[in-house]
């Protein structure tokens, strides 16, 4: 258990943003924290998807149930959130 | 008696370079802050500044400057034009008071290295004059908004800003201390006057006399055209500094110091004037968008005077060309989100009317940029107004001190550019924000944005309220929507409308 920031890239949104999660939240509680800075103030939802979280750069989308301490990321590391539609 | 013509003496008059007895040439021009890059002095005296100008010519004409620009102000002191004016024309006035004023007075000091401890005579007069002129500008430009404090508590900001940790003038601190606070005369007189004041100095203050006279401000007008006939005077100390390294096989000096100057205050500018141009200054007095202008004065002026030269455009050349459709779009919104982080109300420019203006000068804008305005309009239509205010910090760019934005919406490019350098993970906005540390990370590493501020604990308590304190932006100063949100209410109507139909 340990406060662990992040930096949100947001798919559709304008800018990064620190984002500070906890080292055992899973990538999907990495998303709807990174969500909560995005969605609905400058980025309007888009039914039928959910948020997936990748490393920068990164092709795969994290496993949603992985832990943050498991993830290899970095402190302040930039993290994608992108849209998936629901399959 | 009578006098010689100017040019019958000035260039003896001027060249007071001698050969040291009691001390080494290094003891009278230590080489930290004179800049020779190893040529003789011999060298320097051969630099050939284009204005010549004489100590009493320059007192009479600055007299002369000076009696216009005060008696325009005090004829049109009782006219009641800060009043009457549109409140995204006062936040112009805000914005730039607090950006530029002390930084001229600062600029002094950069001007006085070039006056003490360069190597060309040359240089060492303009430099003389333009230390007075930098002094001037520092003066007047605290002297004209200081009657308007009394009236408006941010018009304090026009002193108060550079004594804070307030992130805009983080920004602004980080460039000027990089590029003229501690540089040596050499340095200074190519990435001060030369890359900056050439250009951009060009466009802040022609651009927004433009803007001052349309809106019917004629004392901001006439004030920052005064300064600008300065400021193009001693712009021109730095071109035969470059000359003279260029001739002395120093090219490469010479062009890495221009190429990081360019880049790192085409970002200052991008958050300073690219919103005033393009979304403060109401619609109906714009001249032309930011876009428009930054080709017209830096662009063409630059790649003519780096032709003329001998130098190269700089290597991001096509990048900086493609940035100026984006960076400003989000440098204001984010301005405009975080408002109440700086010490003017911004305006948000983005009536169905300014819309189609963006989409004219900026196509793709409604796809890209409005998309994100689409969500902050219904947001204010709904009156979800918590949700059109910030509930964390943007990323800043260990550079520019900037929040990395990209283009949103359909056109998503948003990246970040790390680097990691002795075991920290630094952030940039750009590969040139990046490759700018990475000429001398030295010089750079030591210095905390906000964000690694912020994380390091020394913003308490960790929210808004501890940020606010931070900045020294104290109750009554914070930025809000210039127009109260009054611009909301053609959505409001048209979403009525919509309904009924």
């Amino acid at each position: 258990m340990a406060l662990f920031p992040l930096s949100s890239n947001f798919e559709g949104d304008f800018v990064l943003q620190l984002v500070a999660v906890d080292s055992e939240n899973t990538m999907d509680e990495v998303a709807a924290a990174c969500a909560h800075h995005s969605l609905n103030r400058r980025v309007a939802p888009r039914p039928g998807t959910i948020l997936r979280v990748r490393r920068q750069g990164a092709k795969d989308y994290f496993p949603r149930d992985l832990k943050v301490a498991d993830s290899g990321l970095a402190p302040t590391e930039t993290v994608e959130i992108m849209f998936e539609a629901v399959r | 008696m009578a006098l010689l013509n100017r040019m019958d003496w000035y260039n003896l008059a001027r060249t007071t370079n001698w050969t040291p007895a009691y001390v080494t040439e290094d003891e009278l021009f230590p080489p930290e802050l004179s800049g020779g890059f190893g040529l003789p002095a011999t060298a320097w005296e051969g630099y050939d500044e284009p204005y010549k100008q004489t100590y009493p010519e320059y007192v009479k004409v600055q007299r002369e400057k000076d009696a216009g620009a005060y008696s325009v102000k005090a004829a049109l002191e009782r006219s009641q034009i800060f009043e009457n004016a549109d409140p995204g024309w006062k936040s112009v006035m805000k914005a730039h008071y607090g950006a530029i004023a002390r930084g001229e007075y600062a600029a002094a000091s950069a001007e006085a290295r070039m006056m003490r401890f360069s190597k060309a005579p040359g240089m060492r007069n303009m430099a003389t004059l333009g230390c007075m002129d930098e002094i001037r500008h520092g003066q007047i430009q605290l002297f004209f908004p200081h009657e308007h404090v009394s009236k408006d508590r941010q018009m304090d900001w026009a002193y108060k800003a550079y004594d804070t940790n307030e992130w805009a003038m983080i920004a602004a601190r980080h460039f000027f201390d990089d590029i003229m606070m501690t540089r040596d005369a050499i340095s200074v007189s190519i990435m001060l006057t030369f890359s900056f004041e050439t250009g951009f100095t060009n466009m802040q203050f022609l651009g927004l006399a433009a803007d001052a006279a349309e809106a019917g401000d004629h004392t901001f007008a006439n004030l920052i055209s005064s300064i600008q006939t300065d400021e193009s005077r001693h712009a021109q100390i730095g071109g035969p500094a470059l000359k003279v390294l260029i001739e002395n096989g120093m090219k490469d000096e010479a062009q890495k110091r221009v190429d990081i100057a360019v880049w790192t205050a085409w970002k200052l500018f991008s958050v300073l004037t690219g919103p005033i141009m393009d979304y403060y200054t109401p619609l109906e007095h714009r001249k032309q968008s930011f876009k428009e202008f930054m080709e017209e004065w830096i662009v063409a002026q630059f790649e003519r005077a780096l032709t003329d030269l001998g130098l190269d455009l700089p290597w991001y050349w096509d990048k900086f060309i493609a940035d100026l459709n984006d960076t400003h779009h989000g440098m204001h919104m984010g301005v405009y989100y975080w408002r109440p982080t700086v010490w003017w109300n911004p305006a948000a420019g983005v009536t169905p009317e300014e819309r189609n203006w963006l989409e004219q000068k900026y196509p793709g804008w409604n796809d890209t940029w409005g998309k994100c305005w689409d969500v902050i309009i219904d947001n204010v239509v709904d009156g979800n107004m918590a949700l059109t205010f910030p509930e964390t910090l943007p990323m800043v760019c260990n550079m520019c001190q900037l929040p990395i934005i990209g283009t949103p919406g359909n056109g998503w490019n948003v990246q970040d550019y790390p680097l990691e350098y002795n075991g920290r993970l630094y952030h940039f906005g750009s590969d040139v924000d990046r490759w700018v540390f990475q000429q001398d990370p030295a010089r750079y590493a030591g210095h905390l944005n906000l964000v690694d501020r912020f994380l390091a604990g020394m913003i308490q308590p960790m929210d808004l309220s501890g940020a606010l304190q931070y900045m020294n932006i104290a109750p009554g100063e914070c930025g809000d929507d210039a127009h109260n949100y009054a611009w909301a209410e053609t959505y409001r109507a048209m979403r009525e409308l919509k309904l009924a139909s």
